[in-house]
């Protein structure tokens, strides 16, 4: 099932959340949700979904909105919050759901096991960790067996372990099982090892979509390097006579935009130049990410550091 | 729409709210109904004039009227039942499983009208055996007879319709506490206000608390409307705040 979104727009009062967004989810992909935060991504899933009625714009499953969805339970599948009664077992929260949605009782028990909750569905859902409560909402998410699933950030809160267990969860569910997966975050690093493709937001505009391989290819790989070097002076001309943006910092150290490291190191060893550090700061979808939604933050506030030279670009 | 219904009546028995709430109502009812027995026919030493007697028409009519003070704890109960919702942020599964939100209301409505009429029984039942317990003690304990049965099932209307209320008034102002606060202020410092000062004094007749005596005829009613008239005009509220409830649930964007 596909998802399309075409021209949506919304406006809180003054603020512009979303303005003219479209971009396609396709099915059999894991379908990444790129921005940083503020940049429209929950109000936009939400229109989605009908809970925001957009001010323009449309979004729709196969063509149908979800507000006229016959089976919404059954078609989508919507993790937006780990919204649940403090003093409700989670397995009686499921429970709830199934009795709404007409599904038999036993899907709770069903989806408490698929997500390894089986143990704990029993305990009143305010006592349950923050990866506990991700799990359960992932568990409502699955009651109707959907063809369809929308994440607003499910990974925050999970630790170590669970980012792990959700990542291959959702690539399993994209690719095993062919459903179509849209994930939202703010972080690149999550989405690159998640996502098939990536749809960028800035400031609630599109910024970029597309597969992760084709923004890296755009980008060349090419990011921020850091070299550590006893003679900086010819590493910068080396690297400069070779196209690269070599600038020398203090204590040895060269920072070059638009190499890889092995780029680096090969010039360098070609030249003969001792090298005591070489490492990649940003790699180029990071460096492409920032560029891209530079200043585009609703709290942009001034970086500690000086920030990464691909902003500056 | 059965699902939607037998799904809010989950919610209801899974926390605990509605057990406190129900206890609540059956100890207001019996306390208050043991309280105006003791001091029935009670003649203070000023000489005003107290309760009516055990044994008359009247102390009959108060003692099983009094069931419809606990309508209170019913109003909560159904505020808290669309309140909690919002408070809990479970608005958005529910209007993500069932996304024709009118329906949802609709369901609660129905749910916490069904859900009431049971507990309206037990706390009738709870005023009924206290005073026939203590008025018997008494020497009078009154007969279940067509009056007296007729003011059990006023004030059982009361307990249900006040409950429909409260989900009304739930989905139109969302906020929990402010819901539960505006009302308690509303029943016991506004409509008091409104029926004590002169110039205000008609119009208390066609609010819910005029409604409410005009229902079960308190024995001390100002200008009141028939019973049966109450009972429409109440049944109107609950009504209003409904309809109004959906139409702004329906409307209002879930963040």
């Amino acid at each position: 099932m596909r998802v399309e979104v075409s021209g949506l727009s919304k406006s809180f009062g003054t603020v512009r959340a979303v303005t003219d967004l479209g971009f396609t989810v396709e099915p059999g992909s894991v379908t990444g949700f790129l921005g940083p935060n503020g940049a429209g991504k929950t109000t936009t899933l939400r229109m989605v979904l009908g809970l925001i009625t957009p001010d323009a714009g449309s979004a729709t499953f196969d063509g149908v909105p979800y507000a006229a969805l016959p089976d919404p339970v059954g078609t989508v599948g919507a993790v937006l919050e780990t919204a649940f009664h403090p003093a409700r077992s989670g397995r009686d929260h499921l429970r709830v759901y199934c009795r709404a949605a007409g599904l038999p009782v036993s899907r709770a028990d069903e989806v408490l096991t698929a997500v390894g909750l089986a143990t704990a569905g029993r305990r009143r859902a305010g006592g349950y960790s923050l990866g506990m409560r991700q799990r359960l909402a992932l568990a409502t998410a699955l009651l109707g067996d959907p063809p369809v699933l929308v994440l607003d950030e499910p990974a925050n809160g999970l630790d170590p372990e669970g980012i792990l267990w959700l990542r291959g969860f959702l690539r399993h569910l994209a690719h095993e099982e062919g459903r179509t997966v849209l994930v939202s975050s703010h972080l690149l690093s999550e989405m690159e090892q998640t996502a098939d493709r990536v749809v960028i937001v800035g400031a609630g505009r599109l910024v970029r979509q597309g597969s992760i391989a084709e923004l890296r290819s755009g980008a060349q790989g090419a990011g921020t390097v850091l070299v550590r070097t006893p003679d900086a002076d010819r590493l910068a001309t080396v690297l400069g006579d070779a196209g690269m943006v070599a600038d020398r910092g203090a204590d040895g150290l060269v920072t070059v935009t638009g190499a890889t490291p092995a780029e680096v190191g090969a010039r360098a060893f070609h030249a003969g130049v001792e090298l005591h550090e070489l490492r990649a700061e940003a790699t180029g979808l990071e460096d492409l990410y920032f560029r891209l939604t530079a200043g585009q933050e609703q709290f942009a506030a001034a970086s500690p550091t000086a920030t990464p030279e691909g902003a500056a670009r | 729409m059965t699902g939607l219904v037998r799904a809010e009546w989950t919610k209801l028995v899974t926390t605990r709210v509605w057990i406190g709430l129900v206890i609540g109502a059956c100890l207001m009812a019996g306390g208050f109904a043991a309280l105006f027995t003791g001091l029935a026919g009670a003649e203070p030493d000023g000489g005003q004039p107290g309760l009516p007697a055990v044994g008359t028409p009247q102390y009959e009519e108060v003692v099983f009227s009094v069931a419809a003070n606990a309508s209170v704890l019913l109003l909560i109960l159904g505020i808290i039942g669309t309140t909690q919702e919002y408070r809990h942020r479970t608005a958005t599964p529910t209007f993500l499983t069932t996304p024709r939100r009118g329906r949802v209301v609709a369901a609660k409505l129905v749910a916490y009208a069904l859900a009431a009429v049971p507990i309206a029984l037990l706390v009738l039942a709870v005023d009924v055996v206290v005073v026939l317990l203590f008025a018997g003690a008494r020497g009078a304990a009154p007969s279940l007879d067509a009056d007296n049965l007729q003011t059990l099932g006023a004030a059982g209307l009361v307990l249900v319709v006040f409950a429909v209320i409260g989900v009304g008034v739930g989905a139109l102002l969302r906020n929990q506490v402010g819901a539960i606060v505006g009302a308690l202020v509303y029943l016991y410092v506004v409509e008091p206000i409104v029926s004590s000062i002169g110039v205000l004094q008609p119009a208390y007749k066609w609010l819910p608390g005029g409604a409410v005596q005009a229902v079960t005829s308190d024995f001390q009613a100002p200008d009141l409307l028939e019973p049966w008239q109450g009972a429409l005009l109440l049944l109107g509220y609950g009504l209003l705040t409904a309809v109004l409830g959906t139409f702004l649930a329906v409307r209002r964007d879930v963040v």
